[in-house]
């Protein structure tokens, strides 16, 4: 019986699989594009949002999922530009830099209004301020603030006082922020989550300071000044917002709604988007990418993205302790075959980390070598022909696209280096945890961009780095990046190369592209404009009615 | 002198030859092991013939439609299917092979000793399974995983140590209708020991049920070890088996048809194949319903 069943349904199944490839075939052949038809008329706009967010709090998340969210319902000091990213004014209306370009004096506007009715005041974000860099709450992104004077210094737990930190209220609604060194990139990062404000009262009402997860997130309680509030959250379900009354600006949101859909995998993702049951896509599986590059053109949108795919190895341990090891394996992988033959997108392959024109940087130290090289270096290091290389895993989070590419780049050393590497799959938050704790020998990893700079690349492996993940530290590299801290110009840009001169002949992590943005967009979504972070300031997106 | 025919009259068959004599005639089921035979054949010696790795990608190729060359077609990576299915079908047939063993040798010993000799010791004997069946299986092998690592053989581990349970209780409940029938009193009377009981009276006759059980079990420990794999305990990439092809080939059946149906047809054609086996086994098995 259960067999019976099991053998219809399976026959079932390639039948659909037969009729479903004439279908594409046929679909091809008509004369107007497809386009879905969008299940519902209501003006909300459905977005594919990859996975269920950590949490909803700005201070406690780390991934660019929970940004889209975040930058629906709160607003930093400045906002982005939908087409060129550069800061517009958002809760300050406007601001005056100091000559020397340390000091920042940010004038809230008058009309700034949380979505209860509350006006947004400095002391809202100084508290915020307070709240991320508060020792106990330990916040991943903490250090993204360490640019403010004393910031690190009360974040590590040496300064008690906040008041000794460069963040003073000089007025209900004039903010002083002292920062460390001239940063050319303050005003772009203040539309990053992490300098977002969150509303006192709320979440002392729901516990203190620096307590997580508490809930003050909750559908009901969530009081934000972004330009949409929270209606709904259902766990790995759906996250619904509409627009704020009481944005400042409410006059410009032109959309009824948003929806985040987690949608874990690319397929259900891209069906979803063909059945019109969402807008826009967060990714899309790589096998359906050329049916779509030759059959459905206007559906899909591919735009230079500020972001890199590199495989971390774990230095601390045998064999990858070994930089001849980590240079023989960063020069096998052929990374042009895979941006030709397997990600098709147009990604570039990467021999550095930073994604090249930066903020106008692109390094001048580059992974280069043969594999003759390679193979020389491996038997240099006591595996020649890969004899008697320990057993290594490469570890990723569950992806049909990444183990696509991780068997591909296993082949490679296993063809050119006669080296076998395992792969092992783990769920996001499993995954994290082991990579945080360096229970691998590589690992896939990619970094995007949180603010057009150097800066953010960079930082990653500074020593003790939050993002390091590979147990690598360098003196030299730690001071390179404190120079280009503490400099602007030329000199800063140097102190970059330096630092990325370190990382070619290093060699902690094994750069392999940098991406470009994949994804579907209805051509219905107006405002969608291609940029180099991926952000998408819904204030600016309508929907076009049919 | 006594003719030929009624000599062969009195000489009589043994079970075993009579059940083969009964299976012959089922032409299904003698085609379904004959077919059964041939793909484990194909499975066993074929990734040998085959030029192609199963591991060795072609990425110029990329996925391709079935060829001369590649005469199932290709994966995305540019792997040759056809090898690919060839290597998978050892997996999936040595897990098969394996739940399958362990649930004749275990399942049915266990079974019958606990139906034979009822009373506390087939309390005892069937509570042990029922403490088995209450543990979760999911948390079961993420046990075994963070206890003993990753490891292939751990695989046949855990479907080994669920597989006789279902088993044991259906030759359990045979048993105990069994025993109360007169050729078993007729044993006991003659002094005949347990063991003897069991193994030449009580065993043979629950067959029927046994053979459609096994039957049943084959296919859905294949399915068993695709799941398993997934959680990183059957085989790893770039090892395939048929749960792993079917499963992918599923998620990229819209644009590589091929991918699909070439293992979906194998794996179909295999489960057939056991099913008319296993029916015709059954009926030929059945010492009560061909006794006449």
């Amino acid at each position: 019986m259960n067999t019976a069943v099991r053998l219809s349904s399976l026959i079932l199944i390639c039948l659909v699989a037969v009729s479903c490839g004439r279908q594409g075939g046929s679909s091809a052949s008509a004369d107007k594009p497809f386009v879905p038809k969008p299940e519902k008329n209501d003006n909300v706009l459905r977005l594919g949002n990859g996975d269920e967010p950590q949490a909803l709090d700005p201070h406690l998340v780390a991934g660019v999922m929970e940004q889209n969210i975040l930058m629906s319902l709160l607003e930093g000091l400045t906002i982005e530009d939908p087409k060129t990213l550069q800061p517009l004014p958002g809760a300050a209306e406007r601001w005056e830099i100091s000559p020397d370009e340390t000091v920042y004096t940010f004038h809230l506007r008058e009309n700034g209004k949380w979505s209860n009715g509350d006006p947004v005041t400095a002391e809202d974000f100084r508290f915020s301020f307070e709240r991320l860099l508060s020792p106990n709450l330990a916040a991943e992104y903490a250090y993204m603030l360490h640019i403010i004077k004393n910031a690190k210094a009360f974040n590590e737990g040496r300064i008690k006082n906040f008041d000794e930190v460069g963040v003073k209220v000089k007025g209900e609604r004039t903010l002083e922020i002292t920062l460390e060194a001239p940063t050319a990139y303050f005003l772009a990062v203040q539309s990053h989550f992490c300098f977002f404000p969150v509303h006192k009262a709320t979440i002392l009402k729901y516990g203190r300071i620096d307590q997580r997860d508490t809930d003050w997130t909750k559908p009901g309680n969530f009081v934000g000044n972004g330009a949409f509030q929270l209606v709904d959250w259902k766990v790995n379900e759906v996250i619904r917002v509409r627009p704020n009354p009481h944005y400042w600006d409410a006059a410009t949101v032109k959309l009824s709604g948003i929806e985040f859909y987690p949608v874990k995998q690319a397929e259900t993702e891209e069906r979803m988007f063909r059945g019109g049951q969402l807008d826009c896509t967060s990714t899309l599986p790589l096998p359906k990418l050329d049916t779509y590059k030759k059959e459905y053109p206007h559906l899909l949108r591919s735009d230079p993205y500020l972001a890199t795919g590199y495989y971390l190895f774990n230095v601390t341990k045998k064999p990858f302790d070994d930089v001849r090891v980590r240079r023989a394996f960063a020069l096998t992988v052929n990374r042009q075959l895979i941006c030709d033959r397997i990600l098709k997108g147009g990604q570039m392959p990467a021999f550095f980390l930073t994604p090249p024109d930066t903020a106008g940087f692109t390094s001048r130290a580059a992974l280069t070598g043969s594999l003759h090289e390679a193979r020389k270096l491996l038997a240099e290091a006591g595996y020649p022909g890969g004899q008697g290389f320990p057993d290594v895993e490469l570890l990723y989070n569950t992806s049909e696209n990444h183990r696509i590419i991780a068997e591909a780049i296993q082949q490679m050393w296993h063809r050119d280096l006669g080296v076998r590497v395992s792969l092992v799959n783990q769920e996001w938050k499993a995954y994290m945890d082991t990579r945080r704790k360096l229970g691998f020998g590589l690992c896939r990893a990619g970094w995007t961009a949180d603010y057009n700079d150097p800066m953010t690349f960079l930082d990653l492996f500074v020593t003790d780095g939050g993002n390091n993940n590979t147990g690598w530290s360098s003196p030299a590299y730690d001071q390179a990046i404190a120079e280009a801290r503490r400099t602007s110009g030329s000199t800063r840009l140097e102190a970059f190369q330096k630092a990325e001169a370190i990382l070619a002949a290093e060699l902690p992590i094994l750069t392999l592209y940098h991406y470009r943005t994949v994804d579907l967009v209805h051509p219905r979504v107006q405002g969608w404009y291609p940029n180099q972070l991926d952000h998408h300031p819904y204030k600016f997106v309508s929907l076009k009615a049919d | 002198m006594s003719t030929p025919d009624t000599d062969e009259l009195e000489k009589g068959t043994s079970l075993g030859h009579d059940a083969w004599l009964r299976l012959r005639k089922n032409r299904l089921a003698v085609a379904g092991g004959l077919l059964l035979v041939a793909i484990a054949l194909l499975c066993l010696i074929g990734p040998a013939l085959s030029p192609y790795g199963y591991e060795a990608d072609n990425l110029q190729l990329g996925a391709a439609p079935p060829s001369l060359s590649h005469w199932m077609g290709t994966d995305y990576n540019g792997r040759d299917l056809f090898t690919r299915v060839m290597v998978g079908g050892r997996v999936s047939f040595a897990v098969g092979l394996a739940a399958t063993a362990v649930s004749l040798l275990i399942g049915v010993l266990y079974g019958a000793i606990a139906g034979y000799l009822g009373g506390r010791t087939d309390m005892l004997l069937m509570r042990i399974v029922d403490i088995l069946y209450a543990l979760p299986f999911t948390i079961f092998v993420i046990l075994l995983l963070t206890l003993f690592g990753r490891n292939f053989v751990l695989l046949f581990v855990a479907i080994g140590a669920v597989e006789w349970l279902t088993m044991a209780r259906i030759v359990r409940g045979q048993v105990m209708g069994l025993k109360k029938q007169e050729f078993v009193e007729a044993c006991v009377a003659i002094g005949m020991s347990r063991r003897r009981i069991i193994l030449r009276h009580l065993v043979p006759n629950t067959l029927g049920p046994v053979v459609v059980y096994v039957t049943l079990t084959v296919p859905s420990v294949m399915l068993l070890e695709a799941f398993l794999s997934f959680l990183g305990l059957g085989v790893q990439p770039p090892m395939s088996s048929w749960g792993i092809l079917i499963g992918d080939g599923a998620r990229a059946m819209e644009v590589n048809p091929w991918l699909l149906v070439f293992p979906g047809l194998l794996f179909s054609l295999t489960l057939f194949a056991l099913n008319a086996l296993g029916d015709g086994l059954r009926d030929a098995l059945d010492v009560r319903g061909a006794k006449d």
